[in-house]
């Protein structure tokens, strides 16, 4: 009893020193993600002001030199740098250049609220599938339903997003009419909690959400077959098979907690992919999430929102990232944290 | 397996008139030696063999897309072999498959079968393009920071978790937009060259880690090997079968990112250069899913599926033959 005692407290002080890196390895990301953010936007030829508004003619001088001002421009670079820093951490990108009256930020945090309606509902299914056809994969190796399963989510997964979508909208909206092409909820419709509001959003969410569910599947079925391959071949799962339980209690009781770590490392590297994957999907389907934003903005030669919506989709992967380490430590007493 | 060349070499005088030093012969015969085991092994994989058929296929329909045309208008009965700006209709509308353009021809009224074709050209060249660039890049910040660890390693992977963080298709809008001069080729594959390199680096490094700690890594140091010496003789062959494995691989996701890249409109004008992403790009703007062009939008589409397949199968087979404990399985 004490030595249990004993043990979990080392234990706690280990979790806590790993949850101690973690913490400062995400804070050093973030760090550098807004010095390449500035850096980035300042590679553009000439200043970003004059760039702006060389291309854009709705621009008065009078708002010039507001922007100028805003965001210290005549400043040395430095400066510059301080002040960026402080906007950023402030959440503040200046004014939309399109709405004027509106902060980039409020902007591109309505539509974050979209991307993760979208990228929540299909992540929660590409797991859940991914999981079951490596499982069932790995428990009958070479058999029909593991040839195939693999066969048929390897195609998916060397199709480009958009395309899929494209094949999508044709096959399912304009063929058989049975899903909306585009936009996340009605038009006139506004977002509620209401049983006619939910069902109207997830009535525009099938399409979108299950292209970019399809296209990922293969990535955790495959981790998920080979891990649990690798685990079965362990001698813990001999023994368990030894003392009389059946197959399926192996494989749920023993086998399957012990794959899942590398499924959970996964989640987390995969989920810039899924986000450059939300992208295409939102902007084929009008999707009003923060992708469509970000390529909209491009369009528009919209920076600030450019800028913001850059900032906000990677603070909110490191944030994802920074979540799945915690899940680690907390599941692996072995873990040792690389770099 | 002496790399020295203590006891002299069968082979003699006619090699040595290209002055071919023993050592290297045996270096030669080894590498043969080792491709020769590779390419049995690989024969026997399915999906492997399957997948390089599809991308000889490929290769060949690239390089020979003038002939392939001519002999599709041979068979077809067309007036002439369609190149893929050969403007055969008039500009503004789109029009559907016929008997004379099979999938029917764009809005600027160039043939979409002939450009089908050709932009397998462009679709090969950047993925394998972009992809040198991004293993240059991952296997010199890996081997590099897995080598010298310490302070440097740590920065290197931060600098490395970064790209991977950052979402790539955003980084690439991003980079597309700020780069100076317009949407070009060479832009395209610089963009997805310096996004695609961060996960080879964190594979690579965690292979050089295990590499460096092996007897034969200590015994060059002993008898006095420099840090390039044992980087470049021990180390890097070492890790090259691996690197060469996930480069099939990124060849797959570089293509990928191509036709995305051209699709949203960052990547070249469909005037100037002809790629799959831009086709689809113009089958967009022309309502090609609204007015029924379904062949416009699934013909380039499947033909990405194939090409990034192949790879992907390739990519895998010799994943498992460089990957030991893949094999075992």
């Amino acid at each position: 009893m004490r030595n249990d005692t004993k043990r979990r407290h080392g234990r706690m002080n280990r979790a806590t020193k790993l949850m101690l890196k973690s913490v400062v390895n995400s804070l050093t990301t973030l760090m550098l993600v807004i010095i390449l953010n500035f850096m980035l936007f300042r590679m553009m030829p000439g200043d970003p002001i004059n760039f702006m508004i060389s291309n854009n003619p709705r621009f008065s001088d009078e708002l010039k030199e507001k922007l100028i001002d805003d965001f210290d421009l005549n400043a040395p670079m430095y400066v510059q740098f301080v002040t960026y820093v402080e906007n950023c951490l402030t959440f503040n990108f200046g004014n939309s250049f399109i709405e004027r009256n509106t902060p980039a930020m409020d902007i591109v945090l309505d539509n974050l609220r979209w991307t993760l309606i979208l990228t929540g509902t299909s992540s929660l299914f590409m797991i859940v599938i991914g999981m079951i056809i490596g499982i069932i994969g790995a428990a009958k190796r070479g058999g029909p339903f593991d040839t195939g399963s693999l066969t048929f989510s390897l195609i998916f997964y060397a199709m480009p997003t958009f395309w899929l979508g494209m094949m999508m909208i044709v096959v399912f909206s304009k063929y058989l009419a049975w899903f909306p092409s585009s936009r996340a909820i009605s038009i006139g419709a506004s977002l509620d909690f209401s049983w006619t509001s939910i069902s109207d959003v997830l009535w525009h969410l099938v399409l979108p959400a299950s292209s970019l569910t399809l296209v990922s599947i293969a990535a955790f079925a495959l981790i998920m077959r080979g891990s649990l391959t690798d685990v079965l071949t362990e001698e813990y799962i001999t023994t368990a098979r030894a003392k009389g339980l059946s197959k399926g209690r192996v494989l749920k009781d023993h086998a399957v907690p012990n794959a899942m770590l590398p499924m959970v490392s996964l989640i987390a590297i995969d989920l810039a992919f899924i986000v450059g994957g939300a992208f295409q999907t939102e902007y084929v389907f009008s999707y009003p999430g923060i992708g469509w934003r970000t390529i909209d903005a491009t369009y528009k030669m919209d920076y600030p929102v450019l800028q913001a919506a850059f900032f906000v989709i990677t603070v909110v992967v490191i944030i994802g990232n920074f979540i799945a380490d915690l899940l680690l430590i907390h599941m692996d007493p072995r873990i040792q944290m690389e770099g | 397996m002496t790399m020295t060349g203590e006891e002299p070499l069968q082979v003699k005088s006619p090699r040595r008139a290209f002055h071919i030093s023993e050592p290297r012969i045996e270096k030669l015969r080894i590498v043969k030696k080792k491709t020769v085991a590779t390419w049995r092994i690989f024969k026997k994989n399915k999906l492997g063999m399957m997948g390089l058929t599809i991308l000889m296929g490929f290769v060949v329909i690239a390089i020979l897309a003038g002939p392939v045309m001519s002999v599709l208008a041979f068979i077809g009965g067309w007036d002439s072999a369609y190149g893929p700006f050969d403007r055969v209709a008039p500009m503004g509308a789109a029009t559907p498959p016929s008997s004379e353009h099979w999938l029917g021809t764009d809005q600027w009224g160039f043939d979409i079968l002939s450009r089908v074709i050709y932009g397998s050209r462009v679709s090969l060249y950047v993925g394998f393009v972009a992809t040198i660039v991004s293993m240059a890049l991952g296997a010199g910040v890996g081997i590099l920071s897995g080598f010298w660890g310490g302070w440097k390693d740590a920065v290197l992977m931060r600098i490395t978790d970064v790209f991977l963080v950052i979402p790539w298709l955003v980084l690439m809008i991003v980079l597309a937009y700020v780069l100076p001069g317009g949407p070009s080729i060479s832009k395209v594959v610089f963009v997805i060259g310096i996004t695609g390199w961060s996960s080879t680096a964190r594979i690579v490094r965690a292979q050089v880690l295990s590499v460096k700690e092996r007897a034969f890594v200590e015994r060059a140091r002993a008898i006095g090997a420099g840090d390039m010496h044992i980087v470049r003789r021990h180390i890097f062959p070492n890790v090259f079968p691996l690197v060469f494995a996930n480069a099939i691989l990124t060849v797959a996701l570089s293509i990928l990112s191509e036709s995305t890249l051209s699709f949203i409109g960052l990547g070249p004008e469909s005037v100037e250069v002809v790629t799959w992403g831009n086709m689809l790009e113009d089958a967009i703007s022309a309502s090609a899913m609204i007015n029924g062009y379904y062949m416009w939008i699934a013909i380039p589409g499947i033909f990405i599926v194939l090409v990034v397949l192949g790879f992907t199968f390739i990519g895998h087979a010799l994943d498992e033959i460089v990957n030991p404990k893949l094999r075992k399985r």
